[in-house]
């Protein structure tokens, strides 16, 4: 732990010293009081049981520690907590503040110049909001429901009251409180049994008003026999002049149905990114989870999925590239919970030019598990010496009728590899880079073409001036 | 103007401060192949990989030009670029890069132009075709879970895709069973023109059935001891390579 | 007596506190430790040797002490507490054909045991060490060890821990080392007895090219409980580290095994390796594995597997094909799995010892 945050402490990052810049004004607010949660509630108009929902979270953020493992949070401003929560916050930035690599970064992933704005926190809402209304048109034909977390918590009370935090309880970790507490925006979607919802929902915030998807809150509901497929950010780097991104992913998939929840995350590079996810996964249903990890300065993630019901499946995809001044702590976690369950992962990555990757995982079969198969494959790949990889993987099986096997490697891109490239035309670069996306493509080839495309060019980016 | 298209001159190499090469000669001609037998560990891949620029391979005196350009201490791909071509006696893999990805971009770098996708496609699968490779292998992963025998083809159908100049084959034909290495030996005789040449590793000549040999170098302890026409590699399969090892 | 350790078999990085692996906290009874009077050397020693009672020798350090795998807790209670031990010197260049055996038995006379023992095989030096610790049945016995090796330049140093404690008896075994430049440290750790065995060990590969080889093999029965934590950390350049456990796990028995290999920045060609595999034999067990890698060098190799399973169906139909029943089948993969470290064990005797110990726990229900 020290020696990790000693690291951390090594990594220079003037380049993001912009942080504290719009947040004079809320100084004089120490910690985050009932008083600041009402005036939100009240904004946001609330049920009172939501109201109370939200003051008891909070009396758990201000009691519980800060996690005691993973990476160092010292960039974290607890006690400028309200700058980020406060409903006045003018989130909406100035392009000027924008830094400049993200600006190159738009320019060169060819990113419209309206949805830039919008991205960067500095625009409204973009043209893509009629693709949404038309999307949305379309799948409630079918009686799904797909519209943004306020909107539910009034049109389908019910359902939100019902389903709201119960597999994410605001108990479980002091972010999660926090955002029990402040959560707001997100989206939410409702598929009713035995429908199959043949294109891709994307989340709400990614066509929201600027600054959202700070404490957003995604609740999806895939009934029995019904099939999804939910895709979340996006691969530009999204930008928010205030730094802390403490969302929360509730995923309920009921007997026979299918879900599949993909995401890539390129937060700006002085966001610390905690983001709570988690699937309950029934009889004979099954989750997918892609999830690129990109962005941010400090990152903690960890999709969870609990197999609840016999025959329940779970597959993780995921990679990290994590450069300079980042330290991505990503993974998965799995509880095995009902007998004949099975599970896979697969992990992949790159750290480079000073960057952190710590892939983390958990993988629990308990007692009723019986005949369970897990399989855990992990892959590191280090470009250079300046770097970090760690591989922490905890395993933990109550009953002998089960297969758990696990899998990890760590090394670098051998010359070989880059000699035979090279030997066929490529520039040193270009090898490198075509062997990066190499590594990467098994990720890729489960995203949606756009995003892959997007993906691809990213890591070409991240991977630009990687030979020194 | 010269006709030589690769010329090595008292070429040093070592590798990992140990010499291996030690004042080699060779001179290879438009039109011409060149056939290079040796045995275990006189330098025969250390030559190969050092005309392709290895890392590893430091030339410590001499010089390797190509069509009269010094490309001694050329990077590797200028090398392929300038028209030299490997075939890999162990192929490396590339998981996640599909062959025919690869092969567009390898042929863009190397062509320098861009490349019409569907038909660079249409000549892939043309040529995959004579070779008899399954249409599927253009998807997939570079060499990955390839046989022995599909990773030579593998390296013959580039050698085919880019034409290159100069193409050194190093050991394509071991361990190869009788009918891949009729259709590898084909692939060379597509190849071979009067404008390109051939440098040829091997122990038999299986796979020169199709080609013209020019000469027959023997490499021993890091320089060659003798050279000859095609007859001199049935003798070397006769009678080894005792009588050329003693002479040093 | 009060047993009250802290911090006990860390993981390096810490991770999800409610898994349970992150180390952990001794609080227990535990009889009051008496003078050990058993006689250790069943052997004359050879010459090149020198053995001091470390009861009579003042240990100095000049870099500090050894970081060992179990922590600064168990070092220091065994420093504190230790009734007896040695200290084993091996000269320069010198080969000790025959290993040096250490019985250190429990019995009712001597049922508390606290080692504290330090290996220095001096350069160019070879010498392998196996220490025994057993114990009679019927009392509740404690044993607590820590073991320092030093393994200069060119020297190899073979540690062999054997611990067939009883059931109702503690056992913590730490180990602590440095090994200099093309130095080796094989050590291989048997756990088949006590109520709660406890085996760590910390080695450092400071020299260019030097390496380390663990091998544990644990079995655990009725309610034992084992923990095991390996730390092997790359700091010289083209340093080689292996780590190997096999395990079987039966009624209601639990372990936890960490394995971490750290690769310093710096340790440039090196590789590591580290594999375990257990066999769950009951239903009522508990496995829990946390094989660790840390990295910040680009050029390394390293990896890790971890299976946990049941007996392969398909291997025991083969044998009761071949007309084993399942019992004997399943005793005959069982003790198949441990092969592969009972064979780095240089000495027949203490090999076959330990295959009968290991038949004689095992349960042979079907």
């Amino acid at each position: 732990m020290s020696e990790q945050k000693k690291h951390v402490a090594d990594i220079d990052r003037s380049m993001y010293d912009f942080k504290d810049k719009d947040t004079s004004k809320f100084k004089a607010h120490k910690g985050l009081t009932p008083e600041i949660i009402r005036k939100i509630s009240a904004e946001k108009h609330d049920p009172a049981w939501m109201l109370d929902f939200r003051l008891k979270s909070l009396e758990l953020y201000n009691k519980m520690p800060l996690p005691n493992w993973g990476p160092s949070l010292e960039d974290l401003d607890m006690d400028d907590i309200t700058t980020y929560v406060q409903p006045d916050t003018k989130m909406k930035g100035n392009w000027k503040e924008v830094p400049d690599d993200i600006k190159n970064t738009f320019e060169r992933l060819g990113i419209p110049k309206a949805e830039r704005d919008s991205l960067a926190g500095v625009g409204a809402q973009y043209d893509s909001e009629v693709v949404y209304h038309n999307v949305k048109d379309e799948v409630t034909k079918q009686g799904v429901v797909y519209t943004d977390m306020e909107s539910a918590l009034t049109e389908h009370e019910d359902l939100i009251h019902e389903y709201f935090m119960k597999l994410v309880p605001p108990t479980d970790h002091k972010f999660i409180a926090l955002h029990g507490a402040v959560w707001s925006g997100g989206s939410f979607v409702y598929v009713p049994e035995g429908v199959h919802v043949s294109i891709p929902l994307q989340s709400y915030f990614r066509l929201n008003a600027p600054g959202a998807g700070q404490f957003e809150h995604t609740l999806i509901i895939v009934e029995k026999n019904a099939s999804l497929h939910f895709i979340e950010g996006c691969s530009a780097p999204k930008y928010n002049v205030t730094n802390l991104h403490a969302g929360c992913v509730e995923l309920f998939v009921k007997e026979g149905a299918h879900l599949r929840y993909s995401t890539i995350e390129n937060w700006s590079k002085n966001m610390m990114n905690l983001n709570t996810k988690r699937a309950l996964i029934e009889k004979d249903a099954s989750i997918e989870w892609v999830s690129g990890s990109f962005g941010s300065h400090v990152s903690m993630l960890y999709p969870m999925s609990i197999l609840n019901g016999e025959g329940a499946h779970s597959e993780f995809t995921g990679i990290t590239f994590a450069g300079k001044g980042q330290n991505l702590d990503t993974g998965t976690r799995v509880v095995h919970a009902a007998p004949h369950t099975y599970s896979t992962v697969n992990t992949k990555s790159i750290s480079k030019d000073g960057g952190a990757c710590i892939y983390r995982s958990g993988v629990e079969v308990r007692p009723n598990a019986y005949g369970s198969r897990s399989s855990v494959s992990c892959e590191s790949l280090m470009l250079d010496a300046k770097s970090r990889s760690d591989t922490v993987p905890v395993m933990d099986i109550r009953n002998d009728d089960v297969d758990v096997g696990h899998e990890a490697r760590i090394g670098r891109i051998s010359e070989d590899s880059i000699f035979y490239l090279m030997a066929r035309g490529l520039s040193e670069e270009d090898a490198r880079a075509l062997i990066v996306r190499g590594f990467a493509e098994p990720v890729a080839k489960e995203l949606p073409l756009e995003y892959a495309v997007e993906m691809n060019n990213l890591i070409k980016l991240e991977m630009e001036g990687s030979i020194s | 103007m010269s006709e030589n298209l690769i010329e090595i001159k008292n070429l040093h190499v070592t590798v990992e401060d140990k010499e291996i090469l030690k004042g080699l000669n060779l001179s290879i001609q438009k039109g011409e192949v060149h056939v290079l037998m040796g045995p275990n560990g006189a330098g025969k891949s250390t030559l190969v990989n050092t005309i392709m620029g290895h890392p590893k391979y430091n030339v410590t005196s001499g010089k390797i030009c190509l069509e009269g350009k010094d490309i001694t201490h050329a990077k590797t791909d200028e090398r392929a670029r300038r028209g030299l071509f490997l075939s890999f006696q162990s192929p490396e893999e590339i998981p996640g890069v599909s062959v025919e990805n690869f092969l567009r971009t390898s042929y863009g770098a190397i062509t320098q132009k861009p490349v019409k996708i569907f038909a660079f496609k249409k000549e892939l699968e043309n040529t995959m075709a004579e070779l008899q490779m399954n249409k599927s292998y253009a998807e997939r992963a570079l060499n990955v879970g390839f046989s022995g025998g599909e990773k030579k083809k593998n390296e013959i159908l580039q050698m085919l895709m880019l034409q290159p100049k100069l193409a050194i084959l190093d050991e394509t034909d071991s361990g190869l069973d009788v009918d891949a290495v009729k259709i590898v030996s084909k692939g060379v005789e597509k190849y071979k023109n009067d404008e390109n040449g051939l440098l040829i590793i091997t122990h038999s000549t299986r796979i020169l059935e199709f080609v013209d040999v020019s000469q027959v170098h023997i490499l021993v302890n890091g320089r060659i001891v003798h050279t000859g026409d095609r007859s001199l590699i049935d003798e070397v399969n006769t009678s080894g390579f005792a009588k050329y090892e003693t002479a040093v | 007596m009060k047993l009250n350790l802290k911090n006990v078999n860390c993981l390096p990085t810490p991770t999800w506190n409610k898994l349970g692996v992150n180390g952990g906290i001794i609080d227990t009874e535990i009889p009051e430790i008496v003078p050990y009077t058993a006689d250790v050397f069943p052997q004359t020693l050879p010459k090149c040797v020198e053995i001091s009672d470390v009861m009579k020798t003042d240990i100095v350090f000049m870099d500090g002490d050894v970081d060992t795998g179990s922590g600064d807790s168990v070092r220091e209670f065994v420093k504190k507490n230790h009734n007896t031990g040695f200290f084993i010197e091996i000269k320069a260049g010198t080969k000790v054909e025959e290993p040096i055996f250490l019985n250190l038995e429990l019995d009712n006379q001597n049922p508390t045991l606290v080692d504290e023992n330090t290996i220095v095989a001096e350069p160019g030096s070879n010498v392998t060490v196996v220490m025994r610790y057993t114990s009679k049945p019927g009392f509740n016995g404690f044993h607590a060890g820590m073991t320092r090796i030093y393994a200069k330049n060119d020297a190899t140093v073979t540690l062999v821990q054997v611990q067939s404690l009883n059931e109702t008896s503690l056992h913590f075994d730490d180990v602590g080392g440095t090994v200099f430049e093309n130095g080796h440290v094989n050590l291989v750790q048997t756990e088949i007895g006590g109520s709660h065995a406890s085996a760590a060990a910390h080695l450092k590969l400071m020299g260019r090219q030097s390496g380390v080889n663990i091998g544990n093999i644990y079995l655990g029965g009725n309610e034992e409980s084992i923990d095991i934590n390996y730390l092997v950390d790359h700091y010289g350049q083209k340093t080689d580290c292996e780590i190997l456990a096999r395990g079987a796990l039966q009624d209601k028995s639990q372990k936890i095994f960490r394995g971490t290999i750290d690769f310093k920045r710096g340790s440039a060609g090196s590789k590591g390796r580290e594999e375990e595999f257990a066999v769950l034999l009951d239903p009522t067990v508990r496995a829990r594995s946390a094989p660790l890698i840390l990295c910040e060098e680009e050029d390394v190799d390293g990896q890790h597997a971890a299976s946990i399973g049941r007996i392969d169906e398909n291997r025991l139909f083969y044998l009761m094909s071949r007309g084993l029943t399942e019992a004997e089948a399943r005793k005959l993969i069982i003790e198949a799995q441990f092969t592969p470290i009972l064979s780095r064990i240089p000495i027949a005797s203490v090999r076959e010892d330990l295959q009968t110990s290991i038949a004689g726990r095992l349960n042979t229900h079907g």
